[in-house]
């Protein structure tokens, strides 16, 4: 065993996810703190050449699960083979993909659970993390039982670490080990559906606009697009908005979607229901625009703006762009 | 073909929760009901049976005495008969010791599909189900939005980057649903009655050949302190204000922050 954090990097389409930058650094600022190094767990397309690039943000070293385009779970096995007696902590991203894999560590090594957390860190050689429970109404800190094996395995909340830019360390990469017969590798593609326009990751916005109920339709989301382009932002909604088939599953924020930790949240037109609320707490500001001055949102918001989105969000958009110079 | 439905209960979604003095969740005199999510891994199960793929449907949960409630009312919606796993040794469980209880759970009762909500109410860490799969070694189909059955397959319909996919596993499997799976049904008058008449077992760690040792006592992880969130300083408000002011109080308000 070592004081050695290591971090789920996922790779798609050529290049690392956010996740992999952001636990890229988030494991080199525990690793400080054990005594270790930060690893990277690099697997889809694109972790053999891109995991040696990880080291810019702070991983020393790095393990390719594999390089393929499959279902995230088949991974498991490898990923097992390089945790087993290995490292203080696993670090995963709170996705459904992170959620399988660390699920299959924790199954296959008996290994304690923790998160999704708000903030991780070591204290007295072992990773104390801090969880909201129960819709947010409490906050727990959590440590390994005495005795548990190690290592920890944390799911941590997108944008709960930046990534540290700039550095210009290379990782040193290795292949993993044998990996033993599972059968969570057998799960396969069988049908493979692209949507007709492209989805933003809104986990890896910065700024999101999102719009409910009170959007009224398709049509309804084109100011939004234009204040989140102003913004340099990306485009969320509550899953009323989604249920609706105004927009996307991919773009629903939420307990059943995604869990986004923005800078800035815009919600407009969203009451902030609690399977809303959970999905976006977390955002740095938040700022609120409805018609209704009794909405539950304005009991969480930052900024609560009593009006109609469609007059407030256009001025806003022009608002913005010129003070831009745009 | 046989699904076992993993549930859950939870307390209530408005209830008022709060942490005893030895930090666990304290459960007395709180309203509970099933997990709200796992509502949905129940009628993707019924419908699957009411399609006649499906030839029975247990339920499971592990809780304490008053979790038969949730199973009851399960049984109320559909399906053919429950098991309750409880056990004073459990207080506490954490995610580890839960995965391990219900696999145990799931050896006994072999079906062919073990199916779950994508992610509970009251700790949201989604690791039971895959944890359950790696334990059983079983293949995993997680967050579908629909679960087919056919040929020996399991196959559930799961949102991609840029679309969805179909995902495939040859059985038996551990499955998750969404609920974009749809509405769950509600409980008839008859079907509440019929509950009443429904086979419910009740299995202590004993009857799975564990005990507290084999959890490590109840859990792998402690919890050390339980607190309220920060106070967050009060709600600015802008109201009755023409559009481009409000526009401008907004910008005002975002430049301040460094947001733009």
């Amino acid at each position: 065993m070592s004081n050695d954090i290591l971090f789920l990097a996922e790779f798609s389409g050529g290049a690392p996810a956010r996740s992999a930058l952001e636990l890229a650094t988030g494991a080199a600022e525990l690793a400080s703190q054990s005594g270790g190094s930060a690893v990277a767990l690099a697997y889809g397309s694109g972790a053999a050449s891109g995991a040696g690039a990880l080291g810019a943000h702070g991983a020393a070293r790095a393990i390719v699960l594999g390089d393929e385009d499959r279902p995230a779970i088949t991974f498991a096995p490898a990923a097992i083979a390089a945790v087993r007696d290995a490292g203080l902590a696993v670090l995963a991203p709170a996705t459904p993909n992170g959620r399988d894999l660390a699920a299959a560590l924790v199954g296959s090594l008996d290994l304690p659970a923790f998160g999704p957390v708000r903030a991780v860190r070591v204290v007295d050689g072992a990773v104390e993390s801090e969880q909201a429970t129960l819709q947010g109404s409490v906050i727990t800190t959590a440590r390994p039982a005495d005795g548990a094996p190690s290592p920890s395995v944390v799911l941590v909340l997108a944008n709960t670490f930046t990534p540290a830019e700039g550095g210009s360390g290379t990782a040193e990469v290795t292949q993993t080990g044998d990996a033993a017969e599972s059968a969570l590798a057998k799960a396969t593609v069988a049908e493979s559906h692209e949507a007709e326009a492209k989805v933003v990751n809104l986990e890896e916005a910065t700024v999101i606009v999102a719009g409910g109920r009170g959007v009224g339709g398709e049509e309804g989301f084109g100011p939004l697009r234009d204040l989140a382009e102003a913004l340099g932002g990306a485009v969320g909604a509550s899953r009323a908005a989604a249920d609706a088939g105004w927009i996307p599953y991919q773009l629903q924020i939420g307990q059943t979607g995604k869990v986004v930790k923005p800078s800035l949240y815009i919600g407009a037109g969203i009451s902030g229901a609690i399977q809303h609320r959970v999905g976006m707490q977390t955002a740095e500001h938040v700022v609120a625009i409805n018609r209704d001055p009794d909405a539950p949102i304005g009991e969480f918001a930052d900024l609560f703006v009593v009006g109609d989105l469609f007059e407030i969000i256009p001025a806003l958009t022009d608002e913005i762009r010129r003070r831009k110079g745009a | 073909m046989k699904i076992v439905v993993c549930i859950k209960q939870v307390p209530a979604t408005g209830a008022d929760k709060r942490y005893t003095d030895d930090l666990r969740l304290d459960r007395t005199g709180v309203e509970a009901i099933i997990n709200p999510l796992d509502e949905y891994a129940i009628e993707q199960a019924l419908r699957l049976a009411d399609a006649g793929t499906a030839d029975a449907v247990t339920y499971l949960s592990m809780g304490p005495d008053q979790a038969s409630e949730a199973l009851r009312r399960a049984l109320a919606m559909g399906g053919d008969d429950a098991v309750l796993i409880t056990d004073p040794a459990l207080a506490g469980a954490d995610e580890w010791t839960t995965a391990k209880v219900l696999a145990a759970a799931l050896d006994k009762l072999a079906p062919d599909v073990a199916l779950m909500g994508m992610a509970s109410d009251d700790a949201r860490g989604s690791l039971v189900p895959g944890a359950v799969a790696a334990m059983r070694d079983v293949p995993l189909l997680s967050y579908g939005s629909e679960l087919a059955l056919a040929d020996g397959e399991a196959r559930v319909r799961r949102l991609s980057a840029t679309g969805y996919d179909w995902i495939a596993a040859p059985l038996p499997v551990v499955a998750t649903v969404t609920d974009q799976v749809g509405e769950p049904r509600y409980a008839s008058l008859k079907g509440i009655m019929a509950a009443k008449r429904k086979p419910m077992e009740t299995w202590s760690l004993g009857d799975l050949g564990l005990s507290a040792d084999d959890l490590h006592g109840a859990a792998l992880t402690k919890v050390t302190d339980a607190r309220a969130p920060e106070e967050k300083p009060p709600t600015e408000r802008i109201e009755n204000l023409p559009a481009p002011e409000a526009a401008a109080k907004i910008a005002d308000w975002l430049a301040a922050r460094k947001l733009i």
